[in-house]
C-alpha cells in the first residue's frame, strides 16, 4: 500500500488561520471600543520604543512623549525650537563665567498628590539622574554641585563653564520628581543609586510629576495610557484620557487614522502619505531635526583595506545624497551638511555635501585601489522616522558600485546592531534625534573627542589624522562661549567634523505628523517631541 | 475535442492512463520547465539589471515596465525573474539532502529495527514535536539569517519527515512474500534490501518530493520574509513581497514574485498529485 503522509504544514493551516482571525478580531473590537470611549480621549498610533517610564531611566523617542506630559522640568523650549521658557523655574540667572546657574521655582507649582515642588526635589532628582547612570545621565556631566538656598531657590555650579545648561535642562529626561513619593517607593539619589535605587518597577505603573497628566496604566507592546491631573496647576489639557496604542508599521497607523480608531500618528512615511486620498486626515509635513547618516570606524577590525581620510572622502562624494532623499522618503527631507542638524547653532551656511564621482575615482586610484574592494555596511534592518534603511543601504550600494566599492549588505536586528557598533564595525548606518535643543550634545556624540562614543569608535589618538586635540579645544571654546557667540563657535566645530569625513549625514528626513481632521494643537517639539497637553478635540 | 479531453484515451505506457489531470500536470509541467529555463538563461536576456535603477521608482506597471518599479526604481519582472535563481536552487539544494539522508536513515530503522529504529524514530520525533516553520526560524535565527542558513534550517526540519516515510515503506513491504521467498532462497541481508525491498519503496517518495518542492520554496520565501532568508539588494520572491508589503499601496511591487510563488508552489503540488494518480496502482481511476 501506498502511505503518502499528509504534510505537516498543510495540517497546520486551518489551524494557524483560525487562530488569526479570532485574534484580529478581539483586535478590532478591543481598539473600537476604545475609540468610542469618550470625546474627550486622543489615541495615538505609534511604534513605541520605551526601555523605561522613569525619567532617570529613560532614553527614547517615546519617552520623551511620555515624559514631556507626566513631569515638568526646570525650564522648556518654546513653539519655536528655539527660545527657553519657564517652566517650574518662574526666573534664572546665569553668572557671567557660565558656571553657576540660580533658578527661582514658581511658588504655584505642584505635584499631581497636591505636594509643593521645593528645591529639595529639584536636587534630589538631578543627583539621581546623574548617579542612576541611564542613558540619559550624561546630560549631567557637566555639573559639580547642586545648591538648596531656600524652598524656592535653588543654585546649580557647572565644573566648567557650560552654555548649554538651559537647553539641558529643559530637556524631558530632567523632569523633576515627587523626591518623598518615590523614595517611599524605593527610589534613591545617593552615589550607588545605580544599584540600590529598586524603583524602576514602580515607575513603570505610577508616576510622580507634576506635568499635565498622570499615568494611569502601561502594558508592554500594547498600550500607554495618560489621565489627566486634576491637581495640575497650570492650565488644564482639553483631554480627558490620552491612549497610545502599540501600532508597529505605517501602513497600520494610516488605516487606522482612516477608519477613526486612531486620532494622531507621526511615524507614516511620505510615500504612503502620498497614496492616501482621504478628506478626514490632515498631513503636515515639517523638517525635522533628526537625522541618519553614515560613519566609518577607521580602527575596526574586518576593514578589507585601511579606511583613510582619502578612501573615505571618496566613498563621500560617491554618495548620491539627493537621490538618497528622493528614495528613502519621496523627496521629503534635506540635505544635512555636518551631524549637527539645521537650525540648530552652528549651522548657518555650511556648505552642502557634494557628489563627484570622478574626484572620488581620482582619490581611489591614488590610495593605489582603482580597482575597488568589498566592504560590509552594519545596520540595524528597521524603519526610522520614515527612512527604511534596508532601502537606503541598497541605495549606497548602487551609489558605490560606480567606483567599484561593492558594498556587502549586512542587516541586522536592533538589538545585534546597538552592541555591533561598539566593536567596532567598519562601515555603518546610525540615526539620532536630539535630547534638548543644543549643539554639545552632537560634539559630545559625533565629535572626534577621546572617550566620547564615536571619537571612540573611530579610534581618535590611535587612527591617523584623528588626535582629537583640536576639537576637544574647539569644544571647550564653544560651551565657555556667551549665547551670542555660540553659533560662531559651534560652526567651527562643524566644520572641522565634517572635514574628519567620519560621520557622513545622508538625509534629514521631513516628520510627517498626522492626525484626523478634527484634532487641533498638534506640534513637533525638539525637546519633548509630541506635546500632549496642547492636543484638542474639537 | 480539447487538449486534455484527447489525451484521456490515449496512454503512455500499456496499463496506466492520462485523465483529466492531465491539463494540470500540461499547466505544471510548462511552468516547471520555464521557470527553469528562465534560471538558468536570464543573464542572456535580462530585460533590465537586477540590482540596479532602471526607471523612476514606484511607477506601477506600464509598456517599458511591465509589472512596474519599486522604491529604489528597479524594475519588478527583471527581479521577479532573477529570483528564480534564488528559489529553484534552493529546493533543489534542500530536497537533494533531506531526502537522501531521511531515505537512508528511514531505511535503516525500517530494515534494522531495534536500537537503530529507536534511535532514528526518536530523534526524528524531537524535530517534528516541534511546529516546522518556528523550527525553521530557531535555526534560522540562530545561524544568523542568510540563504545558506535558511537552507541548513530548512534541512534539518525536512529530513524525518522522508525518515518516517521510507521507514513504513520498508516495514510495509518486508512483510511481501517475496521477500519471504527471497530470504528462503538464501538471498543476503543487503541484497533483500537493495534488489526486493527498496525498488517497491520509491514511488511515495518521488511523489512527497515532487509536491514539496512547492513547500520548500513556500517556506523558504517566509523566512526571506520576515528577513531571516536571502539579504537585500537580492532578488529573492519572499523578500521582494517584504519590499511590497512595507509599500502597501504600491500594489505592483508585491504581486510578480507572489504570483512567482503562488505558480511554482501549485505546479509542484500539480505534478505531485499527477505522479501519484500515475504511479500508485491504488487510485480509483474515475468512471
Amino acid at each position: 500500500m501506498v502511505d503518502v503522509l499528509p504534510s505537516v504544514f498543510l495540517r497546520l493551516k486551518p489551524k494557524f488561520t483560525r487562530v488569526l482571525l479570532a485574534a484580529a478580531l478581539v483586535g478590532t473590537l478591543g481598539i473600537s471600543a476604545e475609540a468610542k470611549a469618550a470625546d474627550d480621549t486622543i489615541v495615538v498610533a505609534r511604534a513605541m520604543d520605551i526601555n523605561s517610564l522613569d525619567p532617570a531611566r529613560a532614553y527614547c523617542d517615546t519617552c520623551q512623549i511620555y515624559l514631556s506630559a507626566v513631569y515638568q522640568p526646570l525650564l522648556t523650549l518654546a513653539a519655536d525650537n528655539k527660545t527657553i521658557i519657564p517652566s517650574l523655574a518662574e526666573k534664572w540667572e546665569v553668572s557671567p563665567d557660565v558656571t553657576t546657574f540660580t533658578f527661582n521655582l514658581n511658588p504655584a507649582a505642584k505635584f499631581s498628590d497636591g505636594s509643593p515642588v521645593t528645591g529639595d526635589d529639584v536636587k534630589w532628582t538631578l543627583e539621581r539622574l546623574k548617579n542612576v547612570k541611564g542613558s540619559a545621565s550624561y546630560l549631567m556631566d557637566s555639573v559639580k554641585s547642586i545648591e538648596v538656598k531656600d524652598p524656592h531657590t535653588v543654585v546649580i555650579t557647572t565644573k566648567t563653564p557650560n552654555s548649554e545648561l538651559l537647553g539641558i535642562l529643559s530637556a524631558p529626561y530632567t523632569g523633576i520628581i515627587n523626591s518623598k513619593l518615590a523614595s517611599a517607593n524605593g527610589a534613591n539619589a545617593a552615589e550607588d543609586a545605580a544599584t540600590s535605587d529598586t524603583s524602576d518597577t514602580w515607575f513603570l505603573s505610577n508616576s510622580a510629576g507634576s506635568g499635565p497628566f498622570t499615568l494611569e496604566s502601561y502594558k508592554a507592546d500594547d498600550n500607554l495610557r495618560f489621565k489627566r491631573n486634576d491637581n495640575y496647576w497650570g492650565t488644564k489639557p482639553a483631554a480627558a484620557v490620552v491612549i497610545m496604542k502599540q501600532t508597529a508599521d505605517a501602513v497600520t497607523q494610516a488605516q487606522m487614522l482612516g477608519s477613526g480608531t486612531a486620532d494622531i500618528a507621526m511615524q507614516i512615511d511620505p510615500d504612503t502619505a502620498k497614496s492616501i486620498q482621504d478628506p478626514n486626515i490632515v498631513f503636515q509635513t515639517i523638517p525635522s531635526f533628526n537625522f541618519v547618516y553614515v560613519a566609518f570606524s577607521p580602527v575596526a577590525e574586518g576593514s578589507p583595506v585601511p579606511l583613510t581620510r582619502d578612501v573615505r572622502e571618496a566613498i563621500a562624494l560617491a554618495i548620491d545624497y539627493k537621490g538618497a532623499i528622493d528614495f528613502t522618503v519621496g523627496g521629503e527631507g534635506k540635505l544635512q551638511p555636518a551631524a549637527i542638524p539645521n537650525g540648530f547653532p552652528g549651522t548657518s551656511n555650511l556648505p552642502d555635501p557634494e557628489t563627484n564621482i570622478e574626484k572620488a575615482k581620482e582619490l581611489l586610484a591614488k590610495a593605489g585601489l582603482a580597482d575597488g574592494f568589498t566592504l560590509d555596511l552594519t545596520f540595524a534592518a528597521m524603519n526610522v522616522y520614515g527612512i527604511d534603511l534596508s532601502l537606503l543601504a541598497q541605495k549606497l550600494e548602487q551609489d558605490l558600485a560606480k567606483i567599484n566599492v561593492k558594498l556587502a549588505l549586512k542587516p541586522a536586528t536592533f538589538n545585534v546592531w546597538v552592541t555591533d557598533i561598539d566593536k567596532p564595525v567598519p562601515f555603518t548606518i546610525g540615526f539620532f534625534a536630539p535630547d534638548y535643543f543644543g549643539s554639545a550634545q552632537y560634539v559630545q556624540y559625533f565629535g572626534m573627542i577621546p572617550n566620547m562614543p564615536w571619537g571612540t569608535r573611530a579610534g581618535v589618538g590611535k587612527a591617523e589624522g584623528l588626535d582629537g586635540k583640536e576639537e576637544l579645544e574647539l569644544f571647550n571654546k564653544a560651551l565657555a562661549a556667551a549665547i551670542e557667540q555660540q553659533e560662531e563657535a559651534y560652526r567651527a566645530l562643524a566644520m572641522k567634523m565634517i572635514d574628519d569625513k567620519i560621520i557622513l549625514p545622508l538625509v534629514s528626513p521631513n516628520l510627517v505628523l498626522a492626525h484626523r481632521k478634527d484634532i487641533g494643537g498638534v506640534r513637533y517639539s525638539a525637546c519633548c517631541n509630541l506635546p500632549l497637553a496642547e492636543i484638542v478635540k474639537n | 475535442m480539447t487538449v486534455a479531453a484527447s489525451l484521456k484515451s490515449k496512454s503512455i505506457w500499456p496499463g496506466i492512463t492520462l485523465r483529466w489531470s492531465s491539463a494540470t500536470l500540461i499547466f505544471a509541467l510548462f511552468v516547471i520547465i520555464s521557470f527553469i529555463v528562465i534560471a538558468v538563461t536570464i543573464p542572456l536576456w535580462s530585460p533590465y539589471d537586477p540590482v540596479g535603477m532602471a526607471g523612476r521608482r514606484l511607477q506601477p506597471p506600464s509598456a517599458l515596465h511591465w509589472c512596474g518599479t519599486d522604491a529604489l526604481g528597479r524594475d519588478v519582472l527583471t527581479r521577479a525573474l532573477w529570483g528564480t535563481r534564488y528559489s529553484l536552487p534552493i529546493a533543489v539544494f534542500v530536497l537533494g539532502v533531506a531526502v537522501p539522508v531521511g531515505v537512508l536513515l528511514g531505511t535503516a530503522a525500517g530494515f534494522f529495527g531495534g536500537i537503530i529504529d529507536n534511535a532514528v524514530m526518536r530523534l526524528a520525533d524531537v524535530t517534528l514535536a516541534f511546529p516546522p516553520v518556528l523550527l525553521a526560524m530557531a535555526i534560522a535565527a540562530s545561524l544568523g539569517p542568510g540563504l545558506v542558513n535558511t537552507a541548513v534550517a530548512l534541512i534539518i526540519v525536512w529530513w524525518p519527515i522522508y525518515a518516517r516515510l521510507m521507514r513504513a515503506q520498508v516495514l510495509n513491504v518486508k512483510k511481501l512474500d517475496h521477500v519471504d521467498a527471497a530470504v528462503i532462497a538464501g538471498a543476503g541481508r543487503f541484497r533483500i534490501l537493495f534488489k526486493h525491498i527498496m525498488p517497491l519503496c520509491w514511488s511515495p517518495i518521488l511523489v512527497n518530493t515532487t509536491m514539496d518542492v512547492g513547500l520548500v520554496i513556500l517556506l523558504a520565501s517566509g523566512l526571506s520574509f520576515i528577513g531571516l532568508g536571502a539579504q537585500p539588494p537580492a532578488p529573492e520572491w519572499g523578500q521582494m513581497v517584504a519590499e511590497g508589503a512595507s509599500n502597501f499601496y504600491s500594489w505592483w511591487i508585491a504581486l510578480a514574485p507572489g504570483m512567482a510563488i503562488f505558480l511554482i508552489s501549485i505546479s509542484s503540488n500539480f505534478l505531485g498529485d499527477a505522479l501519484r494518480d500515475v504511479l500508485d496502482p491504488q487510485v480509483k481511476l474515475p468512471a
